[in-house]
């Protein structure tokens, strides 16, 4: 189907459910493609997103990216009693769009690293895989107030791309690798749905909008300089050798 | 006659009475001080390292200050009692230099107020904090002063960074050289600790969750002290010599 039609959709559904569903449970919900205009579709027309600016007010950081975990997504693309996983790709936004497939021509993952693709500059990375968050039960943001609750919580909805530095250091390390991110760059974000028997994609969310990490600035810019200091400077100067002299 | 009589007795009764005040006011300004040098909110390190701490230098001035007005106005009664010329010259001209140390001390202190910014603070904080081994004693020296004094800091007031702690993901610092930001985002003191000195949750804190780290700025628990130290210094010293001139001004008359 057509871009334009694509669109349409996507903001019918969004009208639609946006009068159904309540405030509190929007920002969770708001991932889903619940209207009917969408079922049977192939590709999801959401993207990953922030975690809830609310919740988390350090995000996006210098390294890392905090994503909401893809709650009911895929949905419409998963069958009983089947297992899945959702694996997750970075890119650097400056990788150009003919290489941002995440998928080989017998539609099975690809399984780059983030060593392989030079850091998300030649191509995607698989950041991590996880298992399919329950849709049913999402996980309840107020109970991050909880002490004892909030581990969990903060765990069940969200993913820290950027979390761990130490599989860059171990030269014997072959596996799936998420190390901090570079400052200062853009970089965008994909799920994709994997049948654990078939080893063959079944679904994928649109890459992100593109999300920025921050940039830090020295220190040596700081203006520290105060024009009432520098004026009675002399003036002190002079008082203090008197008072010196005794 | 008599009433002249009277009127000098009364005249001197004032003088030894403004003396009595002098020394009074010597006593509580070299108390004020001593209070200042010693150091209560433990902030000296920070100053220190701003390499100018004339605040602390005009609080010393002030405690000799202190003593001295307190010699001169015992000096200033037995030289009225006694009516002495000499003595009370000698009086004039010791309260004059004393005048002229205090002055200076309240200049030093009002001034040294406006040095104190925020971006003073923020800068060393970044190049100083938890530096790794530096170059001379002195640096090292300074390094270890301002990490100590801001751990407790953060520890006390539940605060982090100067002006909260978004100054360690704004700015590059000694601090991150060493702790990565996947793992330290700010200090492991900015986050909420319980009573074994551990974060109540780290995955909380890092993702800056309210409840789980500190989200206000140090500044206010920094500026607060020293302005009254500098205000406490100045204002008190400014306000002991107009009285000190009003007095002495009298003197001669007698």
């Amino acid at each position: 189907m057509g871009d334009l039609q694509q669109e349409l959709k996507d903001l019918l559904a969004f009208v639609f459910f946006l009068g159904l569903v309540p405030a509190g449970l929007r920002h969770v919900w708001l991932l889903c493609c619940v209207s009917p205009f969408l079922l049977g579709t192939a590709v999801c027309s959401q993207k990953p997103q922030l975690g809830d600016a609310q919740l988390a007010t350090n995000n996006p950081t210098l390294t890392t990216v905090s994503l909401e975990k893809p709650f009911c997504m895929f949905d419409s693309s998963l069958y009983p009693n089947r297992s899945y996983t959702i694996y997750l790709y970075v890119m650097k936004e400056s990788a150009s769009a003919m290489s941002s497939l995440v998928t080989d021509d017998s539609n099975k993952p690809l399984g780059s690293t983030f060593q392989q693709t030079s850091r998300g500059q030649l191509r995607p990375y698989n950041a991590a895989f996880f298992d399919v968050p329950d849709c049913a039960v999402p996980p309840r943001l107020a109970d991050v107030r909880s002490f004892v609750h909030a581990s969990y919580v903060l765990k069940q909805y969200l993913f820290r791309v950027g979390d761990d530095g130490t599989c860059l250091y171990d030269p014997n390390f072959l596996g799936v690798c998420n190390p901090p991110l570079a400052p200062d760059t853009t970089y965008r974000f994909k799920y994709v749905l994997v049948d654990n028997s078939e080893g063959m994609v079944k679904d994928q969310t649109l890459w992100s909008d593109p999300i920025k990490t921050r940039r830090a600035k020295l220190p040596m810019k700081i203006d520290t300089c105060v024009l009432v200091f520098l004026l009675l400077t002399g003036f002190l100067a002079s008082v203090q050798s008197f008072s010196d002299t005794k | 006659m008599a009433k002249t009589e009277n009127g000098v007795r009364i005249f001197q009764g004032l003088l030894i009475l403004g003396n009595v005040v002098i020394g009074m006011c010597g006593i509580a300004l070299t108390a004020e001080c001593i209070y200042f040098v010693s150091d209560p909110h433990g902030l000296y390190p920070l100053l220190e390292a701003t390499e100018n701490d004339d605040i602390y230098a005009a609080a010393w001035i002030g405690i000799f200050v202190g003593f001295a007005l307190l010699a001169l106005s015992i000096l200033g009664i037995v030289g009225v009692i006694k009516s002495n010329r000499t003595l009370l010259l000698v009086y004039i001209i010791l309260m004059l230099i004393t005048f002229a140390f205090e002055m200076a001390s309240c200049i030093t202190a009002a001034t040294h107020r406006d040095f104190l910014t925020p971006n003073l603070f923020l800068k060393q904080m970044l190049e100083k904090y938890q530096k790794p081994e530096a170059g001379n004693n002195n640096d090292k020296w300074m390094s270890e002063g301002v990490t100590k004094t801001w751990d407790k800091l953060m520890l006390q007031n539940q605060c982090c960074g100067v002006n909260g702690p978004s100054d360690w993901q704004e700015y590059t610092s000694a601090f991150r050289t060493t702790y990565s930001d996947a793992d330290f985002p700010w200090p492991h003191n900015c986050c909420v600790l319980d009573s074994q000195g551990h974060p109540i949750n780290l995955d909380g804190c890092k993702l800056g969750v309210h409840g789980f780290f500190k989200s206000n700025g140090c500044y206010a628990a920094i500026s607060g002290p020293m302005n009254r130290q500098a205000w406490g210094v100045a204002w008190f010293g400014f306000a002991i010599l107009c009285w000190t001139v009003s007095s002495s001004s009298c003197s001669p008359a007698s």
